[in-house]
């Protein structure tokens, strides 16, 4: 039909032409008209989302970068099996008992179990993923990573981050634990790596794009160094793992020596708020938070921060700074100690329920008078005064203490529903208001800091994972109190130990503090045994380094011997004396010989 | 230039063609350049997807790193653990510290 080769080649021309549009204009079509539209679908054919290995939460180190909380990495053992020649993956029947056995003693699984696991029932279809083991060590991991490569291409392998508490269960409260993230990926805590979760976890770097044969990711993003992944941010604590080791032996010391139910012991640096040991019983295995039952979370709960007790006492010598300060009274000021006082239809008596005649601040506070306490409130502060000084002081509010859970213990003003005319009376020795024990740590730092009080701390260093460092500076939580005051009373406290309170005493070294015995809150009133004994003290005098709260929750000895002045003041002296020698802090006076 | 000529192709006479060198020579370097560019491509797409490899190499290497370093810490931590650090002292005979005296030291 075609004649000469013109009329061919313009055939050939016409062909090509007819068989490249279409296929020109699909081009257009798909890559321009329909682009929009088009993209996300050939995005989800060829990109595949891919993480980075997971790179390693921060650690939690002491004051002297001695480790406490560290990371060993663990594997999430799998097997994904298929149905191939009968029931079993990895082959048949006989293979998949041998390979069984062979990873029972790696994984320490029984060998029918791990067969059972491996096998396939004869009604499942397709591929199946089975978990084998969790929490494998990390020899072992490789041991299979080696198989895996060698032998059982079918094995999965997930590696995950497993907190190492280097210490065991030492200062378990102030270091706590994270929880796994939930379903929305929030993570929750207890402790100081509660408080920091966020900068201690590093988060997951998931990036999107072309991946090869292999799954490895062409990612451009990846190739340009835009995706890393960093670890968590390093925490260095104000903790000092032998000061702490030592304070938690003295508190199960004491809690042994006087049959207690609990206890707490919190050393701070007045100066700076830095919490050097926090020590608290009943306390728990940080390490082994999952294995307990829901009815011992309260455990997890760090008392200094969380529990709050009336003070008792001990709250005299802040009673006694408000009322100084307020001008009210002074060294030449003295009272009658009838031993009763009524107030707001309440009756106040001493503890010792004796009068002691004419008594100025020094005999107020040696005899530790709640009636002398009393009369400073009813009759020389007054309730707008003597609240205006305990907001001051702190009470009814957070410290701002870095550790999950802080409370703000209980302070009734006279706004308050809950107050009456007799809180006024009942307050000023401690009774009728709860507090925390970094709170009235707080509130005495004030004594012993010439008025200011500092907001308490654990960590003293943050070490960031692109090398920043950030380091906490002490910062004033207020001045309650004028430092001429605070002289006053740390003076007042000083010859009180020195007089009376032998038991607290620290052989060359001066201390000032005071001994609370409180009783125990329950619906209706007190418990009519059960006691808290407390000692707060601070030392060496003029110039106190160390700032130290020994409570003893309900000590089980004789009736007459549940004081503090038998039980928490002797732990104080105990403390105190190895503390000093740990410090390297000399005696305040020169040594005088056995 | 162009040039002109007539061409017997089996036997045919064909009609005289004009055929530009210039044209050609465009043609021909536009098709060098389109081949260099594609090659240009294929060398960078290539050379991202080795640096990809590289570097997806190099983070599983750096993870092996960390997971070494992590546990080469725990094990120092745990050497050097107070309770470690006491049974060693006790097994070599040390004690508990008693008493500790200051002897003031007059100036020097």
């Amino acid at each position: 039909m075609l004649r000469g080769p013109d009329a061919r080649l313009r055939f050939v021309n016409v062909l090509m032409i007819a068989v490249l549009l279409p296929i020109l204009g699909q081009l257009v079509r798909l890559q321009v008209l329909e682009r929009s539209r088009r993209l996300p679908e050939v995005e989800e054919l060829l990109q595949r989302p891919y993480t980075l290995p997971a790179p390693p939460p921060g650690i939690v180190m002491d004051a002297h970068g001695e480790l406490l909380v560290g990371n060993v990495p663990i594997y999430k053992v799998g097997a994904e099996i298929s149905r191939g020649g009968g029931i079993s993956v990895v082959g048949n029947v006989t293979r998949t008992r041998q390979v069984a056995e062979e990873l029972a003693p790696l994984l320490n699984r029984d060998s029918e179990e791990l067969f059972q696991a491996l096998s396939v029932p004869p009604d499942a279809g397709g591929r199946v993923w089975r978990p084998l083991a969790a929490a494998v060590p990390a020899d072992v991991g490789e041991q299979l990573m080696q198989l895996r490569s060698e032998r059982w291409g079918w094995l999965t392998l997930e590696m995950e981050w497993q907190r190492y508490y280097a210490e065991g269960d030492l200062a378990s409260h102030t270091l706590g634990f994270v929880t796994e993230r939930d379903k929305d990926g929030q993570q929750g805590g207890f402790g100081v790596q509660g408080y920091y979760v966020r900068l201690l976890s590093p988060l997951p770097v998931v990036g999107r794009g072309e991946v090869d044969a292999y799954q490895v990711p062409l990612a451009e993003a990846l190739a340009l160094g835009e995706l890393r992944a960093y670890p968590g941010t390093d925490l260095v604590l104000t903790l000092d793992r032998t000061i702490q080791a030592f304070v938690e032996g003295e508190l199960d010391w004491a809690m042994q020596e006087y049959r207690a139910q609990g206890g707490t012991i919190l050393v701070l640096n007045p100066r700076t708020g830095a919490i050097l040991a926090a020590a608290s019983r009943p306390a728990y295995v940080p390490y082994e938070f999952g294995l307990y039952p829901e009815s011992e979370y309260p455990l997890f709960q760090d008392p200094v921060v969380s529990s709050s007790y009336e003070p008792g006492s001990v709250f005299k010598v802040l009673t006694v700074a408000a009322a100084v300060d307020a001008g009210g009274v002074g060294p030449n000021w003295s009272y009658h100690d009838s031993g009763y006082l009524e107030y707001g239809g309440v009756p106040i008596r001493n503890s010792d329920h004796r009068a002691h005649g004419q008594q100025n601040l020094q005999g107020l506070l040696d005899s530790s008078l709640n009636v002398g306490a009393a009369t400073l409130t009813t009759r020389v502060l007054g309730a707008e005064s003597f609240y205006r000084y305990m907001r001051a002081f702190g009470f009814g509010q957070k410290t701002g203490v870095d550790l999950v859970g802080e409370s703000t213990g209980i302070l009734h003003f006279p706004e308050s529903e809950f107050w009456s005319d007799s809180s006024l009376a009942t307050n000023s020795f401690g009774q009728g208001i709860a507090v925390t024990p970094v709170q009235l740590m707080t509130a005495v730092s004030a004594l012993a800091n010439r008025g200011t009080m500092m907001v308490p701390y654990v960590v003293a260093e943050r070490r960031y994972p692109d090398g920043r460092l950030a380091v906490t500076t002490p910062r004033p939580l207020g001045t309650p109190i004028t430092p001429e005051t605070a002289d006053y009373l740390a003076e007042l406290m000083e010859k009180s130990v020195a007089h009376r309170l032998t038991r607290a005493q620290v052989p060359g070294y001066r201390i000032a503090g005071k001994t609370g015995t409180s009783q125990i809150p329950i619906p209706g009133g007190y418990h009519p045994v059960d006691v808290i004994t407390s000692f707060v003290g601070f030392g060496p005098m003029p110039d106190p380094e160390v700032l130290i709260l020994v409570k003893i929750d309900r000590p089980g000895i004789e009736r007459h011997l549940r004081w503090g002045t038998q039980t928490a003041a002797p732990t104080f002296s105990r403390v105190a004396e190895r503390l000093f020698v740990l410090m390297g802090i000399p005696p305040s006076e020169a040594w005088a010989g056995p | 230039m162009s040039v002109l000529w007539r061409q017997t192709t089996h036997g045919v006479q064909r009609r005289p063609e004009t055929a530009s060198r210039t044209t050609a020579k465009l043609i021909l370097m536009g098709a060098l350049v389109a081949g260099l560019l594609a090659a240009a491509f294929l060398a960078l797409t290539t050379s991202t997807v080795r640096l990809s490899g590289e570097i997806w190499a190099a983070h599983h290497e750096m993870a092996r790193i960390q997971r070494a370093n992590s546990l080469l810490e725990a094990e120092i931590a745990r050497l050097s653990s107070i309770p470690v650090l006491q049974e060693r002292s006790r097994a070599l005979g040390y004690e508990r510290a008693g008493t500790l005296d200051f002897i003031e030291m007059g100036a020097p």
